[in-house]
C-alpha cells in the first residue's frame, strides 16, 4: 500500500502526561514570549496536542513524547508570530529567541532545572497582588495546572462562563499591568511568597471541601496544590512557612481515600479506617514537617500541620492525644482569632475536659454573627448535646443544620445523625 | 475483502477548549483505533484547507480548499478493509471521530 507508517508504539501515555506538560511548556513560552502574550502560548500548546491527535494514531508515539510536544509547541508559536506580526519590530527577535530555545528536551537535567523555574515564576506571576486570590487559584490552576475551564467551573461548582470570564480579566491584568516574568527580590518576593502560599492553601481548600460528586476532579486539586507546595519548598525562594504548609496539605490529602465509604457517605476522622490513608503521603508530611521546625517562624501553617500530625500519630481514635491538639488550637486561636478555629478548638476541648465546656464556649460563638449560617456550628453543637444526652436539643440543632447551605454528602450525613437522636 | 477510505470530517474549533487530560485521552482512543486489526493504515493531513484545481476551456483556475466555507475539515483519513459498506459501517460504529462530534465519509477503494 505504501500508506502505512509503522505499527503505532504499544504502551499506554504516562497519566497525566498532557496536562503536565501542558502546564510546563506554557511557563517556558511565557518566559520566551512574555505575560502579555499568554493567549499566544496558549494556542500554541493547545495546537501541538491537536497535533499529537492527528499525528500519533498514524506515526505512533515518539520515542520522547514530551519533546515532541515541545518542538511542535515551538513551531507553532514560531508560524503564529511570523504570520501575523503581532509584535511588530519585536517579532524577529523573538522568532530568533524561539529558534534558539528549540532545543528544550524534557527529561535532560538542564532543561529540567530551567522548566522548575519557569513553573516557579509561572506560579509567581499567577499570585501577583494585582489580581483577585479567586483569579490567582484560577490562572494557576488554567496556566501551571493545565486544567480546563470546564475543569475548574466543576472543582469550584461555578459557572464555566464565570471562569472564562474571570481568566479573561485576569489575562488582561496581566497584560495592562506590563507585568514581567521576572523574579520579585526582597521585601517584594517575601510579600509575594505569602500570597503564593495562601492561593495554594486556598487550592486545597476548595478541593478538599466535602462537595458531592466530581470527586476526582476536587482530589487531583489537591494533589496539583501539593504538587505546586512541593515545587516551591523545592526552590531557593523556600521558606519553612513552605514546608508547613506542603506538610499541612500531604498530611490532610493522605486521608483524602478513607473519608468517604464506598456508598459515598462522610466519614467522620474518628471512624475512618486507617489502613486507607495514604502512608507514603504522611510519610511525606512528617518529611516536610521537619524541614519546617527549622528556625523560630511558628505560622497557622505550621500549628495546623502539627494538628494533622498528632491525629496522624495515633494508632486508632482512642490514642489521639487531645491535650496536645487543644494546645495547639489555643496557639492558634492566638495567631488568627476565627469563629471557626474557635469552633475546631472546642471539638478538641470537648475530647479534653468534657462535652458540657465545651457546650459552653459554643453558645458563645453561637452569637457571632460570622457563623450565623455555618451549618457545622449547629452540627457540631448538635454532637456534643447528644453526647450529654439532650437528645431533643441534639436533634433540634441537627435538624437547624439542614436547613442552612451545605453539601449533599453534609446533608446525608446531618440527616442520619438526626435520625440516631430522634428516637 | 475490500477496502475503504474514511475521511475524518471535524471542526478543529471543537478541540479548542478540551483539557490537556481530555486531549489525552482522545490521542489514546484514536491510537486505540488505529490498532484494529482490520486497519490497513492511515495518514494526517495538512491542516489548511488546501487548494483545489478547476480546468475548464483550456483554463486552470486554483482556488484555496472546498472547506473555506463549511467548519468542518478533513483532517485526515484511515483505510480498513471490510467485506461491504455493511460491515464497513459496522466497524466503524465505535471511531473516536464520531464520540468527538466530527463525522466519517466511508469510500470504498475500487478494484479493492
Amino acid at each position: 500500500m505504501g500508506i502505512v507508517t509503522g505499527s503505532p508504539a504499544a504502551g499506554p501515555l504516562l497519566e497525566h502526561l498532557f496536562r503536565r506538560q501542558a502546564g510546563r511548556m506554557l511557563a517556558h513560552f511565557t518566559r520566551l514570549l512574555g505575560p502579555a502574550h499568554l493567549s499566544l502560548a496558549e494556542d500554541a500548546v493547545q495546537e501541538s496536542m491537536l497535533r499529537a491527535l492527528q499525528t500519533w494514531p498514524n506515526t505512533g508515539v515518539p520515542e520522547n513524547a514530551a519533546a515532541w510536544l515541545f518542538r511542535t509547541a515551538h513551531n507553532v508559536a514560531i508560524d503564529a508570530l511570523r504570520r501575523n506580526r503581532l509584535l511588530g519590530e519585536k517579532t524577529d527577535s523573538l522568532v530568533a529567541e524561539l529558534s534558539r530555545s528549540a532545543i528544550v528536551l524534557p527529561g535532560d537535567p538542564d532543561s529540567e532545572e530551567q522548566l522548575r523555574d519557569d513553573e516557579l515564576r509561572m506560579i509567581i506571576l499567577c499570585c501577583h497582588p494585582a489580581l483577585s486570590r479567586d483569579a490567582s487559584v484560577s490562572l494557576s490552576l488554567k496556566t501551571v495546572g493545565g486544567f480546563s475551564v470546564r475543569e475548574i467551573a466543576r472543582a469550584f461548582l461555578a459557572d464555566e462562563a464565570a471562569i472564562a470570564q474571570r481568566l479573561v480579566r485576569a489575562k488582561r491584568q496581566l497584560r495592562e499591568s506590563s507585568l514581567t516574568f521576572e523574579m520579585p527580590r526582597g521585601a517584594e518576593l517575601q510579600d509575594r511568597l505569602v500570597s503564593v502560599l495562601d492561593v495554594l492553601y486556598f487550592m486545597f481548600n476548595e478541593g478538599y471541601a466535602a462537595h458531592e460528586g466530581e470527586m476526582l476532579i476536587r482530589q487531583d486539586l489537591c494533589l496539583e496544590a501539593l504538587r505546586l507546595g512541593r515545587l516551591v519548598a523545592s526552590s531557593s525562594i523556600s521558606t519553612p512557612r513552605v514546608d508547613a504548609l506542603v506538610s499541612l496539605m500531604a498530611l490532610q490529602a493522605a486521608r483524602l481515600p478513607a473519608r468517604v465509604d464506598d456508598s459515598g457517605n462522610l466519614v467522620q476522622l474518628e471512624f475512618q479506617d486507617r489502613t486507607r490513608w495514604d502512608w507514603n503521603l504522611i510519610a511525606l508530611g512528617y518529611q516536610y514537617f521537619d524541614r519546617s521546625m527549622v528556625g523560630d517562624d511558628v505560622s497557622e501553617y505550621h500549628l495546623q500541620a502539627a494538628i494533622a500530625a498528632t491525629h496522624a500519630r495515633a494508632p486508632d481514635p482512642h490514642s489521639v492525644d487531645w491535650p496536645v491538639i487543644l494546645s495547639l488550637y489555643d496557639q492558634l486561636l492566638a495567631l488568627n482569632s476565627s469563629p471557626v478555629v474557635a469552633l475546631n478548638r472546642a471539638v478538641a476541648l470537648s475530647k479534653v475536659q468534657g462535652a458540657e465546656q465545651a457546650l459552653v464556649v459554643i453558645d458563645r460563638l453561637d452569637r457571632d454573627p460570622k457563623l450565623g449560617d455555618y451549618h457545622l456550628l449547629m452540627a457540631v453543637r448538635g454532637h456534643l448535646l447528644e453526647e450529654v444526652g439532650r437528645k431533643g436539643e441534639a436533634a433540634a440543632c441537627f435538624r437547624a443544620a439542614l436547613a442552612l447551605p451545605c453539601s449533599e454528602p453534609e446533608r446525608r450525613f446531618l440527616k442520619r445523625k438526626l435520625a440516631e437522636s430522634a428516637y | 475483502m475490500s477496502q475503504y477510505v474514511l475521511l475524518l470530517h471535524s471542526d478543529p474549533k471543537s478541540w479548542a477548549a478540551m483539557s490537556p487530560d481530555e486531549m489525552q485521552k482522545a490521542v489514546e482512543k484514536f491510537m486505540a483505533w488505529s490498532k484494529k486489526p482490520f486497519t490497513v493504515g492511515g495518514k494526517r493531513l495538512a491542516d489548511d484547507a488546501g487548494r483545489v484545481m478547476r480546468g475548464s476551456n483550456g483554463q486552470t483556475r486554483t482556488t484555496d480548499g472546498p472547506y473555506s466555507e463549511s467548519k468542518e475539515v478533513v483532517g485526515g483519513f484511515f483505510i480498513i478493509e471490510a467485506a461491504n459498506y455493511e460491515e464497513a459501517v459496522e466497524r466503524c460504529q465505535d471511531h473516536p471521530t464520531l464520540e468527538y462530534g466530527g463525522s466519517l465519509e466511508i469510500r470504498q477503494i475500487w478494484g479493492s
